[in-house]
């Protein structure tokens, strides 16, 4: 395999979250000098000392060149390797890869921020011999603490090329590289947005137990993830939430096909302007005083507004927090499975549905089963399902637990045969399993 | 004498903050000392067996739980993670940052007077409880409290920044060479540390540029001439070091295992500026320091020829720059030959710090000691992964407690 040498990278869109971000990665584990490229260079400008910030790194600036459109064809020209991180929407992604195409050096990689569309309808922009040395490369926010980078081959890449990519990735670049399949929203969105917009579907559901909060209190850091899932869903921002599952929805159609459904109060919020912490409020809004004072409050579902995040009392939560204190994990586990409270039994099926969808979904998107572990693990810091098994394994059969505790899916889906090989996880589950304040 | 084996052991991940994981003391011990048991190949039937016998012992090092987690007597923990260990007889040891150090000086003298067979050595610190100036506060007590610490912000670096003055004025070294050097020794820290998948820093960036420009907004200085990058970071961290007697080894069958083979321990003038004065006779500047790596070389029989590989205690750039000649690696004032050389890089003919040291590994100052027994351990013991130095027989660590003060030296061997 021929080692990769990157010394010239252009970013296109570097003003974006994502954009800026991996520019920061280039620049400094890659140690490349990078283009950075966006509309108003003013704004570039502007965007630099962000990127200085993203690494910690201050040494990293004289890496860091703005650029705008007009010097665009240039930069290209210039390029061992160009990444585009433009607005999610094909078609302009496409007329990007045109102008990319035009310009692009005889050996240069070209590849796509894109977080789940068609790694092969962007490809059909580039030549037969462009096409070869073109890809998807999935980073996760903020990369320099979440090290996933999901590549994705189009059908016409060459495989030493990815391979030599790949290396370049994980060496250089110290990111998680997993390979997936061109399939939408690839691997770690698929499991991790099926999970949160199960919780929000949930949370209407439960809308006159407390809804959004109670939800995610019941899915708390004791049920192996440091934010709780439509907090996470706030943290990311709703629109990209829906943008993610909407496309779920409509291109996919497997077993879990109805829980990718947007539930209407999210549209409605998204219409309203409320996208979440970015906009200073969604699905949770903190107010904040003039003398300092913070104030949480969460959306009521019943009421169509902000009111106060309420401190729900679980009594199996309570036990589980104080194990996990201890670090006595299996009698954790053992209060999880044992509890026959209506929100123990809500957490423990949406554990079980996580291990068994990340199992279809490994089949379905990755070349290996364990690769759900390391998506899950370095793209959204939960507990990886193949750790989370070998856990509950502790204390019980977790096959068992799965068909008498998630009937309704095991209809759908063959979980005999998912189940049959569950391979041994590479990650300790204990760091996961956080006891809650 | 009995000879004394090192049978396994094992470390927390040093990247953990456990306040944030909502977890306490009883869980980092807990978690450590059944890792830690169970790849050494002991059970807690096995503890027990030994206890009926009064073979067994524990040691456990830490600096300051009184102040991080408000909690003392901290020898007595071992009974609430396994009850096993009700009558072991175990307690705390403490000498600042070497604390864990006087905990395994504690337990080989045990088994070398042949009053235990097996003896468990447990270095934990959890930092995190408290924001860093809070923290800095403590850890001044590692010092001369009343004329070092009180009312100092950060007095550590403070104390390491006048050793590297010192340096500069007693060995006439070009100021700006001398801190390119500083930054070579940090930027090989954090590399080594990217092999190393328990170490605080392995995802952060840093390279030589990065730790070359100093009083920055990403890299500001911290103590006097010390930037961020030349300070270790703290924080959580436990690890376990299972010695055990030839006898019991050879009843193992684990006679193979590595051997502690010398140690040194001196302890220096506390206060920095007597340091100093004493120093005028000395070609060193931290003759205590140097003292107990040659005491530890006649006590092993060995020479810095035999040494394959070296951990120090870089809880800053300047404690592993004195740390060079007192190993013997170079003539006092020549240390910049085996930085700029490459001598003691991880490809080099001495390596220094393979696992990335205090600076890329973290510095949970009860546990960085029996760290270090535990990566010459997996060095010559061939279980070290990717930072692995190729036939390592020998390994020699220096662990220190406050400003080079207590100064412990062990030399960890082959017994082929």
């Amino acid at each position: 395999m021929a080692s990769l040498t990157v010394k010239t990278v252009t970013v296109i869109g570097a003003t974006g979250t994502m954009g800026a971000n991996v520019a920061g990665i280039f620049a400094s584990f890659g140690n490349a000098k990078v283009f950075c490229v966006g509309r108003d260079i003013r704004k570039v400008e502007k965007t630099i000392p962000r990127i200085v910030k993203s690494v910690r790194a201050d040494s990293i600036r004289k890496n860091l060149q703005p650029a705008d459109w007009s010097m665009l064809d240039d930069c290209i020209r210039q390029s061992d390797l160009v990444f585009e991180s433009v607005a999610e929407d094909l078609e302009v992604k496409r007329t990007i890869a045109r102008i990319v195409s035009e310009n692009l050096a005889e050996d240069a990689i070209s590849c796509t921020g894109s977080s789940g569309l068609s790694i092969d309808e962007i490809s059909e922009c580039y030549s037969d011999e462009q096409r070869k040395r073109y890809c998807g490369v999935h980073m996760f926010n903020p990369p320099y603490s979440m090290t996933l980078c999901e590549l994705i081959p189009s059908s016409y890449a060459d495989p030493s090329v990815m391979d030599s990519l790949a290396a370049y990735l994980a060496e250089k670049l110290l990111r998680t590289v997993v390979m997936v399949k061109d399939s939408p929203a690839f691997l770690a969105n698929r499991i991790g947005f099926q999970f949160i917009n199960e919780a929000m579907q949930y949370a209407e559901r439960f809308k006159d137990s407390g809804g959004i909060d109670y939800i995610d209190a019941i899915l708390g850091p004791f049920s192996g993830r440091a934010m709780a899932p439509l907090a996470t869903a706030d943290f990311v921002g709703l629109d990209i939430h829906k943008a993610i599952v909407d496309n779920l929805y409509s291109k996919t159609s497997d077993y879990e096909h109805e829980t990718f459904r947007l539930p209407e109060f999210v549209s409605s919020l998204i219409k309203a302007g409320r996208l979440g912490r970015k906009s200073g409020e969604g699905l949770y809004k903190t107010f904040t005083y003039d003398n300092g004072l913070k104030r949480q409050a969460v959306y009521d579902l019943s009421l169509g507004t902000y009111v106060d995040k309420r401190k729900y009392v679980f009594p199996f939560a309570l036990e589980m927090n104080d194990f996990i204190h201890e670090g006595d994990y299996a009698k954790a586990f053992g209060v999880l499975v044992e509890n026959r409270s209506r929100e123990a039994e809500i957490c423990l099926s949406f554990l079980l549905e996580y291990i068994v969808y990340s199992l279809y979904c490994a089949q379905e998107v990755a070349y290996t089963p364990d690769a759900c572990d390391a998506v899950m693990s370095a793209g959204f810091n939960w507990c990886p399902p193949l750790a989370l098994y070998k856990a509950l394994g502790q204390v019980c059969d977790v096959g068992r637990l799965v068909r008498e505790r998630i009937p309704e899916i095991c209809m759908n889906v063959d979980v005999d045969d998912l189940l049959r090989n569950v391979p041994e996880s590479k990650y300790d589950y204990r760091p996961y399993f956080k006891a809650g304040k | 004498m009995n000879m004394v084996h090192i049978l396994g052991g094992a470390q927390t991940d040093f990247e953990r903050n456990w306040t944030k994981e909502g977890k306490g003391m009883i869980a980092i011990l807990s978690e450590v000392v059944s890792d830690g048991l169970a790849n050494a190949g002991i059970s807690f039937d096995d503890i027990c067996a030994l206890n009926r016998e009064n073979r067994v012992a524990a040691f456990v090092g830490n600096f300051i739980a009184e102040k991080y987690v408000e909690q003392g007597h901290l020898g007595a923990f071992l009974t609430e993670i396994d009850p096993s260990f009700y009558g072991v007889p175990s307690a705390r040891y403490e000498a600042a940052c070497a604390s864990s150090s006087v905990a395994i000086d504690a337990a080989q003298t045990k088994i070398m007077a042949g009053e235990y067979d097996l003896a468990i050595v447990v270095g934990w610190e959890l930092m995190k409880t408290v924001d860093s100036k809070t923290g800095g506060d403590f850890l001044g007590r590692a010092a001369y409290y009343e004329k070092e610490g009180k009312d100092v912000a950060f007095p550590f670096p403070k104390l390491f920044a006048r050793l590297a003055d010192e340096m500069i004025l007693k060995y006439r070294l070009d100021e700006k060479r001398f801190m390119d050097d500083l930054a070579l020794i940090s930027s090989i820290n954090y590399q080594n540390a990217k092999r190393n998948p328990l170490a605080q820093t392995r995802k952060w960036f840093m390279s030589l540029d990065q730790a070359s420009t100093r009083g920055t907004e990403t890299n500001p200085y911290i103590g006097g001439r010390l930037a961020s990058s030349d300070c270790s970071q703290v924080t959580d961290g436990a690890v376990v070091v299972v010695l055990a007697s030839k006898e019991f080894a050879r009843r193992r069958g684990l006679v193979h295992k590595p051997v502690i083979k010398g140690y040194g321990h001196r302890t220096a003038p506390l206060l920095f500026d007597k340091k100093i004065l004493e120093n005028r006779e000395s070609r060193y500047v931290l003759p205590w320091t140097r003292q107990t790596a040659v005491d530890a070389y006649h006590r092993s029989g060995l020479t810095v020829d035999d040494i394959d590989v070296f951990e120090t205690h870089d809880c800053f750039t300047s404690s592993e720059y004195a740390a060079i000649s007192a190993f013997g690696l170079t003539e006092p004032g020549k240390e910049f030959e085996a930085i700029e050389s490459g001598m003691i890089s991880f490809e080099g003919r001495k390596p220094v710090n393979p696992s990335g040291g205090l600076i890329g590994c973290g510095h949970p100052v009860g546990a960085s000691g029996a760290r270090m027994l535990l990566d010459c351990y997996k060095q010559v013991a061939g279980e070290a992964g990717d930072y692995q130095v190729p036939d390592a027989r020998n390994a020699m660590m220096l662990n220190i407690g406050g400003s080079a003060t207590t100064n412990y030296v062990f030399v960890v061997g082959s017994t082929k």
